[in-house]
């Protein structure tokens, strides 16, 4: 299978096209969830479609080129006015998204059930923009995304630090002098090409995820910007490449959506499993905080009890304990607990005594807790 | 024998701004003039972060002018800093201390080019004025209150500028971080430096600052605490509350 | 007083509403009978059969798919004020099933044509078993009993010329027999080696099965179906393994698919034509000599002779 990679034409251009676009919109989609900007990429991707379907309309030309300069003239027009919205009126952002959102694509929705009635328009393919028709790439659409995807990238380098501050704090990178509403227009425009050559690949629908997942899943292994957008990048090459090799080794499989259910399976992993924000790991570790405080709470009280009485290693029944802790559960599990780790002894069926250790360390608990 | 004019490190002029049909700062005159450390207080919604951004040009003025040591704003960027609200930003982002000290440098290290030794040097020389050289590595999503506010302030202080403006420096900062925060404004104005402060707490006002201005749409008052933070003066800056207010003035 | 302008303005109100009789009576002689029907070979064997008593709205024009096409407002408001309807059937018309569902509850008069071949002839689904291949005109034999079948339901519905409608249902069935036969001959004619049809996706079906022809598509059955990357891979293999003269594309699907299984034939060595451009689910424009169920069985079997033939 590895070895068709390289030898068959097809899924050599698939992957290659599909891992470039990974690449891309991974980058630029990590900017843009640090702007809090992610669900901007949904609805440029959505404001898309009514500018493929203008483009045919108005040239009557079905080359990817002229429809892709539609999309990307219809997803900045969205953008500009989401942006404009937002600021003029008292709309807010999310609600301006939405809205815009909803527009634009039923509109795009209108105009290709218009269009369907237009003898040869089925031919320019104008329904494949949805759900994208990654299977059918060809060298030619690959240059393509290479051409300006490598464009956009270079951007984003030149332009790193500049960017890193737009995203930051932008009020304090005016007053530096930096031309913060030039570089946000460009980091949009960058953003919206990376959107554009996705469209042919996964689709107006599917590639909001593709600009949002790699960077979420990304944000959950590094604190360090530089590494997070590299990341960002890889996750989506691997998506990319992952849906191609998927949809080369079973029928039917379309190859979008097997690009998209990869990069989802890599959000949820980070999610879950990366290693300091992961929420398995956030909950083992507050389980363990947790059992380390019930554990001193059961010794503090065996020592109260304790120090009542001549001999440190005096029983004390298990239900004076239950009253003592106060909580509604039973304190014999961290009895158990402090038993194996030699810190308590069962006398008999309910009565519990310190061990030496178990005093011990009782002292120091104190000592941390209330200085000595 | 002429004495010669020197130019106010800020000179304010008519400055209005207003949202549609609603003033928020009006028609305000403010002289400055350099080596004060200055204070802007009135009550919320008064203007005085508005103020602050309209001179530095992140809000759109309907009228007036600023100019700084006699040339205007535009031209004096790199002579001015400014310190924003530590509210403003989002400490999650993936970045550490030394990174966010360095961005105060990006205006000079130019286009394309990428900081270098001798920005980090400096960068480091501004953390250690604030007490923060051994948070350099540290993730800005682990600092408290007060670290945060210093880190905010080696940025401003890298830029080595001649005068400075901050929005609510001592807001939620403890102690320690306010007492090494004011020897620090201080430390800027034996060096002729000129500070301007949007401050909250009234009651420290006389101690800390030399200068006053007292807002609420309008400017109210300015000049040297003495003369202006006056009983009568903040009256009309808060309207009413009498107790209060008497109490304020009792400790000038 | 008040009461009384109630009642009358509510006598009015129910006055209102449109004329939902679907059951009318005979036509006269004078209106034409009014007749919707979707796809463009289907309101061409209507319009033939019909004659000049019937007046037919086609809902698709030429190079419409009708897999993906969804009904207006206008197209439904055609439909209801129809006399008869006819649709293809067999889901061919995927988005509009509801719609023709709820037309015969309401009691219009709306026919599948592919009811009038007996459901032994249907090809079944390879992957859907109960789901059938709704391409019927390609094998014209099955085309014939569509002919006789919409002659049947003319002369049900408008008894004062079932005579005529018969009679050119019979006549027309006749023509369509003499140019399966030549088809069959056109196609015989071809190396059997040769004898491979590709196209755009598998509407050839009933055609391979009706003339010995072996038939690929790159998409399924239907259009909705999205060709994923093994489906590519495995037709270029395929057609570079029989070193296949010709593919075709379709006009009423986009070339890209085609193409690109082009592209990584010539990569494997072959250099694969594009035979030409085939009428897969809709007819031609007018003009085009494609605009008549004829005429179009006719440009595609040139077209596909001439492609299979190519090099030789």
């Amino acid at each position: 299978m590895m070895e068709a990679l390289f030898t068959d034409y097809t899924l050599r251009t698939v992957a290659l096209g599909a891992s470039l676009l990974g690449v891309v919109s991974g980058a630029l989609g990590g900017f843009a969830l640090l702007r809090r900007q992610a669900l901007l990429g949904d609805a440029i991707s959505h404001a898309a479609l009514p500018g493929i379907a203008l483009a045919f309309l108005v040239t009557g030309s079905k080359a990817p080129l002229v429809l892709v300069t539609g999309a990307a003239l219809a997803g900045w027009i969205g953008a500009a006015l989401i942006m404009s919205v937002t600021r003029r009126t008292r709309v807010t952002y999310d609600s301006a998204l939405g809205i815009m959102l909803s527009v634009f694509f039923g509109f795009g929705l209108v105009l290709l059930t218009y269009i369907q009635r237009i003898p040869g328009a089925n031919q320019a393919g104008l329904d494949n923009f949805l759900f994208g028709q990654a299977a059918a790439l060809v060298e030619k659409d690959v240059l393509v995304i290479l051409g300006l995807g490598s464009g956009a990238l270079v951007l984003l380098a030149v332009f790193w630090k500049e960017f890193k501050v737009l995203s930051f704090d932008r009020a304090f990178g005016a007053t530096i002098g930096l031309p913060m509403k030039r570089l946000d227009h460009l980091l949009t425009a960058l953003f919206v090409i990376a959107i554009v050559i996705g469209l042919q690949t996964v689709g107006v629908v599917l590639m909001s995820a593709m600009i949002i997942a790699p960077g979420a899943a990304a944000r959950q292994w590094t604190d360090r910007l530089g590494r997070m957008i590299v990341l960002s990048a890889t996750f989506g090459a691997v998506s990319g490449l992952g849906g191609a090799l998927v949809s080369s080794s079973a029928h039917h499989v379309p190859t979008g959506p097997a690009i998209v259910l990869i990069v989802s399976a890599i959000v949820v992993v980070s999610l879950l499993f990366a290693p300091n924000r992961g929420l398995v790991w956030r909950r083992i570790r507050e389980w363990r905080h947790g059992r380390e405080l019930r554990v001193d709470a059961v010794l503090l009280d065996l020592y109260a009890l304790a120090s009542q009485h001549t001999s440190s290693d005096h029983p004390h029944a298990e239900r004076v304990l239950n009253v003592m802790s106060g909580v509604s559960a039973s304190a014999r599990p961290t009895l158990r607990l402090l038993e194996l780790l030699g810190l308590a002894r069962k006398i008999d069926a309910s009565r519990w005594s310190l061990t030496p250790e178990g005093v011990e360390r009782a002292q120091r608990v104190i000592e941390r807790q209330y200085g000595s | 024998m002429a004495t010669e004019k020197i130019d106010a490190a800020i000179d304010v002029r008519d400055l209005t701004v207003a949202y549609g049909e609603k003033p928020v700062l009006w028609d305000i005159d403010l002289e400055v003039p350099s080596g004060v450390l200055m204070a802007v207080v009135g009550p919320n919604g008064a203007g005085k972060t508005t103020f602050l951004k309209s001179i530095l040009g992140l809000v759109r003025t309907a009228a007036g002018s600023v100019l700084i040591n006699g040339r205007p704003y535009a031209d004096m960027r790199q002579r001015v800093a400014y310190v924003p609200q530590r509210g403003s930003v989002d400490w999650d982002f993936p970045t550490n201390v030394l990174d966010v000290v360095m961005m105060g440098l990006y205006g000079q290290v130019g286009w394309v080019r990428r900081p270098g030794r001798a920005e980090r040097d400096r960068a480091l020389m501004a953390l250690d004025q604030v007490g923060m050289e051994s948070f350099a590595e540290r993730q800005i999503s682990q600092l408290s209150g007060g670290q945060q506010q210093r880190v905010f302030l080696a940025r401003a202080l890298v830029q080595d500028a001649d005068i400075y403006f901050m929005d609510e420096p001592f807001q939620g900062v403890d102690a320690t971080t306010e007492r090494a925060i004011i020897d620090l404004l201080r430390a800027l104005r034996e060096r002729g430096k000129t500070v301007v402060v949007v401050h909250h707490d009234l009651q420290t006002v006389p101690e800390y600052f030399d200068h006053v201005m007292l807002l609420n749409v309008r400017r109210i008052a300015s000049g040297p605490v003495g003369d202006v933070f006056t009983e009568e003066h903040l009256r009309t800056t808060y309207g009413g509350r009498v107790s209060f207010v008497r109490a304020v003035a009792a400790a000038t | 007083m008040y009461r009384i302008s109630l009642i009358v303005l509510l006598l009015t109100v129910a006055g209102c509403g449109p004329s939902t009789d679907p059951t009318r009576g005979p036509v006269s002689e004078d209106e034409p009978l009014r007749v919707v029907a979707t796809t463009s070979m289907i309101a061409d064997v209507v319009r033939v059969v019909g004659g000049p008593t019937v007046d037919v709205t086609g809902l698709m024009g030429p190079g419409i798919d009708p897999h993906l096409y969804k009904a207006s407002e206008g197209d439904v408001a055609r439909m209801s004020n129809a006399d008869i309807v006819f649709y293809n059937g067999l889901h061919l018309e995927g988005k509009m099933v509801e719609i023709f569902a709820q037309m015969a509850e309401r009691g219009k008069d709306v026919h599948a044509v592919t009811e009038g071949i007996a459901p032994g002839k249907y090809r079944e689904s390879e992957l859907f078993a109960g789901n059938y291949d709704p391409h019927v005109w390609f094998d014209l034999s099955l085309w014939q009993d569509v002919t006789r079948y919409v002659g049947d339901r003319l002369a049900d519905r408008d008894s004062v010329h079932a005579a005529q409608y018969r009679r050119r249902a019979a006549a027309y069935a006749d023509t369509i027999a003499a140019l399966h036969t030549w088809t069959a001959a056109k196609m015989d004619g071809i190396d059997p080696s040769l004898r491979v049809l590709i196209t755009s996706h598998d509407a050839f079906g009933y055609f391979g099965r009706a003339y010995g022809v072996e038939v690929r598509g790159l998409q399924g059955i239907s259009t909705a179906s999205e060709a994923g990357t093994a489906d590519v891979q495995e037709l270029a293999e395929f057609v570079a393994d029989r070193r296949i003269p010709s593919m075709f594309v379709e006009s009423s699907i986009s070339p890209r698919g085609i193409e690109a299984v082009r592209a990584a034939v010539r990569d494997k060595g072959f250099d694969v034509q594009i035979g030409g451009t085939l009428y897969g689910d809709a007819l031609g424009p007018a003009g085009s000599g494609a605009d008549t169920y004829l005429g179009m069985m006719r440009a595609n079997i040139a077209t596909i002779t001439a492609g299979l033939q190519h090099g030789n």
